[in-house]
């Protein structure tokens, strides 16, 4: 195998690595997660990651939209903030 | 990580090894790191404990923020606790805390002397050009990393979901307990409040 230029050798280390480091990632995202046996590509792990983060990206916009529109109705109202508050901390 | 980050982190907390030396181009398989190692890197962001911490501190920052009516004011506040949360450790907390109050000037993209950089063959010359392509997306979409290097890229990109996910779990808990009023308080906070809620 030394006899195979340098170029090779190396890139095939980092093959490897890239291979495990998408493993990885496609452990993460819930689409992926259940086909972990079979063979996803590179691409189709790395499109299926941009969506879920653009999905993830959009609930927690919604989330801060609603929650601005709660704590505008609830600002008056510090008793219940306190007490949110100390649910919270348990 | 990468290694030119100094270890910001506390010996105490639970979640941290960030491997603060590796170096970027690593020849030994990240699966070579004791198992721990990659179970706390896993967990972090996943624990309960966590993800009360985030809760608590994103709840008093709102609270203690006037302008807290406007989203998206919430969702700066709710980036910058995040990115607090993480201590330094990543590129994309980094970028958020660092970002804040910056007008979005976009940068011109200069065009680069393939001379002066690394040595293509030692990286990405397998790949094809679509996921060249889509490499540079999830680059864009993580914040603070659209010039790293593949491996550098998918380590934040994981740290970043993880967090992700836990502010989704947080900020729901939130708006849960803002609409529920559980503690029984004397204002419904939204009209759509059952009727029950002076007992």
């Amino acid at each position: 195998r030394r006899s195979r230029s340098k170029q090779s050798s190396v890139s095939s280390i980092a093959d490897d690595q890239i291979t495990d480091l998408v493993s990885k990632l496609q452990h993460l995202i819930p689409e992926l997660r259940r086909r972990r046996f079979d063979k996803v590509s590179t691409s189709k792990v790395l499109q299926e990651t941009c969506n879920y983060i653009r999905s993830l990206h959009r609930e927690v916009e919604d989330l801060s939209d609603r929650l601005s529109q709660l704590l505008a109705s609830t600002d008056s109202d510090s008793d219940q903030a306190a007490i949110i508050r100390s649910l919270l901390m348990q | 990580m990468a290694s030119f980050t100094p270890n910001l982190e506390p010996a105490h907390d639970t979640s941290l090894q960030f491997k603060p030396k590796k170096p970027r181009i690593t020849l030994q398989t990240p699966s070579s790191c004791p198992s721990n190692q990659r179970t706390q890197i896993i967990k972090r962001w996943r624990t309960q404990r966590d993800q009360h911490i985030y809760s608590s501190k994103l709840f008093q920052a709102l609270r203690r923020s006037r302008r807290t009516s406007a989203s998206r004011e919430v969702h700066e506040t709710a980036d910058r606790v995040l990115a607090g949360l993480a201590k330094g450790a990543t590129r994309w907390s980094r970028a958020i805390l660092t970002a804040r109050k910056v007008t979005k000037h976009k940068k011109a993209k200069l065009p680069t002397n393939n001379r002066l950089r690394k040595p293509d063959i030692y990286r990405e010359r397998r790949k094809t050009p679509a996921v060249e392509r889509k490499l540079k997306v999830l680059g864009r979409l993580v914040p603070g990393c659209r010039k790293l290097s593949f491996s550098n890229l998918i380590e934040e990109t994981s740290d970043y979901i993880a967090a992700l996910e836990m502010q989704v779990r947080a900020m729901t808990a939130i708006t849960e307990f803002l609409c529920g009023g559980t503690g029984g308080g004397p204002l419904p906070p939204a009209d759509r409040l059952p009727s029950n809620v002076n007992s």
